[in-house]
């Protein structure tokens, strides 16, 4: 693991990624299926972050543009999510655009009020962040960050990746996941995070 | 926390500075398909990517895939932002098309450059080296690589005698242009005037060539100048024609 600057790099699944990719592109659908298995939870995910509810419509685009330009790809299993990444993305801005509705909407800061605190009780907030809390934290940082902890954490993209598929600088989305998580961290209530022990109070954030 | 003091070395691009890390976090992080470098994220990957996949969403991909695949669309050309090989092997594909294009481009410009010394200096300075000397030491310092751009030129000699042909048009242009610029500056006419031996005997060598004929050229080039004064009286128009013709 973690060789050199890409600890992403180790994900479990690229091989068997990139050799369904490698089938499918022969024209093997059943191939092309176990590529979408793998790849679409993380894309998914990406998706909610970026158009809250409409994702799987939005997603739904993005595999039609993957399946018929399929045969214009070049790379790997990883590359392979850097890739559709990309291609989902850009639906995905088309569908913003379209909406004319930004991904952070204002509602969202009141939604967090009314879900359960960050520190109601230790093993909840941790063993089982709810899809719909994580995602409103997540889509409570701004845009930049956002995307750039969705791209390296579910996606599972290492920074170079990330960097291009948000056509930005390496260094720039590096301190940008860098400081989402952080805002995550502190959000979930940084206390229950880092110590194992919970501390009495409830008073953080 | 010494467990922790890993992750954030693995990390040490400074992403996972969390300080974070519960056994719980990890244990619900499903590692060993996605390791994370730390609970916090891999809390935030089991939350966010947890989902199945819904079948139909599938089969319509799939759909999708199998109508692009039998109209051909998958024989689309690789764009730029498809290319997702890692950085190295890009760097080397895409330096082996700028070699390859540069290549092609010398082998181009290099044929272009062969031709023209084959026709404007070849003649001449057969003349001068005296026979088959020549078109050797041409060929000889070209480079390896325009051998095949040079091979329509080179096989040429083989089906006519060029030099004929070369120093006549070299002889008509020395007329038309003697006493006006810089042309006779020039190699071709150097080696025009050399192989006469002076300036003064262009003209009779000139005349000699027209004279005697394509098919006698090479003796006449490897005559003394002197003595193709003689064959001076030679018919030129039937040679200007007997040489357009070629």
């Amino acid at each position: 693991m973690g060789q050199g600057g890409e600890p992403r790099r180790v994900q479990a699944y690229d091989g068997e990624l990139g050799a369904a990719v490698a089938r499918a592109q022969e024209g093997d659908e059943t191939a092309f299926a176990v590529a979408y298995r793998l790849v679409q939870p993380g894309l998914l995910g990406y998706l909610r972050g970026l158009v809250g509810e409409d994702a799987e419509d939005v997603a739904s685009d993005a595999w039609l543009e993957i399946a018929r330009d399929l045969g214009r790809f070049k790379g790997d299993g990883a590359g392979f999510r850097g890739w559709t990444a990309t291609i989902a993305r850009h639906r995905a801005l088309d569908h913003l655009r379209r909406q004319r509705v930004r991904p952070r909407s204002a509602a969202l800061e009141q939604d967090m009020l009314d879900l359960p605190g960050p520190h109601s009780t230790h093993d909840q907030a941790l063993e089982s962040l709810s899809t719909e809390y994580a995602l409103e934290l997540v889509r409570g940082l701004p845009r930049d960050q956002a995307e750039a902890v969705l791209l390296r954490v579910v996606v599972g993209l290492d920074g170079p990746a990330a960097a291009r598929v948000l056509g930005k600088r390496p260094g720039a989305v590096r301190t940008a996941a860098y400081r989402g998580l952080k805002r995550l961290a502190h959000q979930l209530g940084a206390e229950s995070v880092t110590d194992d022990g919970p501390r009495t109070l409830g008073e953080s954030t | 926390m010494t467990g922790e003091d890993t992750t954030s070395d693995r990390d040490g691009h400074g992403m996972g500075d969390e300080r974070s890390g519960d056994a719980p976090g990890r244990r619900h992080a499903r590692a060993e398909e996605t390791p994370r470098d730390s609970p916090l994220e891999a809390l935030f990957a089991a939350a966010l990517r947890g989902e199945k996949s819904d079948g139909e969403a599938e089969l319509r991909a799939v759909a999708a895939f199998r109508a692009a695949r039998d109209t051909g669309a998958h024989r689309a050309r690789t764009r730029r932002r498809d290319d997702w090989r890692p950085r190295a092997q890009r760097r080397r594909a895409r330096s082996l098309k700028a070699t390859l294009s540069v290549l092609l481009a010398s082998l181009t410009l290099g044929g272009v450059a062969y031709a023209a010394i084959g026709s404007a200096g070849g003649g001449a300075a057969k003349g001068a080296a005296g026979g088959k000397d020549v078109r050797p030491s041409v060929s000889a310092s070209t480079p390896a690589e325009s051998h095949s751009s040079a091979r329509p030129t080179a096989s040429a000699p083989a089906e006519r005698p060029p030099t004929a042909k070369d120093t006549l048009a070299h002889c008509r242009a020395y007329e038309k242009l003697r006493g006006r610029g810089k042309a006779l500056d020039s190699t071709a006419f150097q080696r025009l005037v050399t192989a006469a031996g002076g300036e003064a005997n262009v003209s009779a060598y000139c005349a000699a060539l027209t004279g005697t004929g394509a098919a006698d050229a090479k003796d006449a080039a490897d005559a003394k100048p002197g003595q193709q004064k003689a064959k001076t009286s030679a018919p030129q128009n039937a040679d200007k024609n007997k040489s357009k013709k070629q």
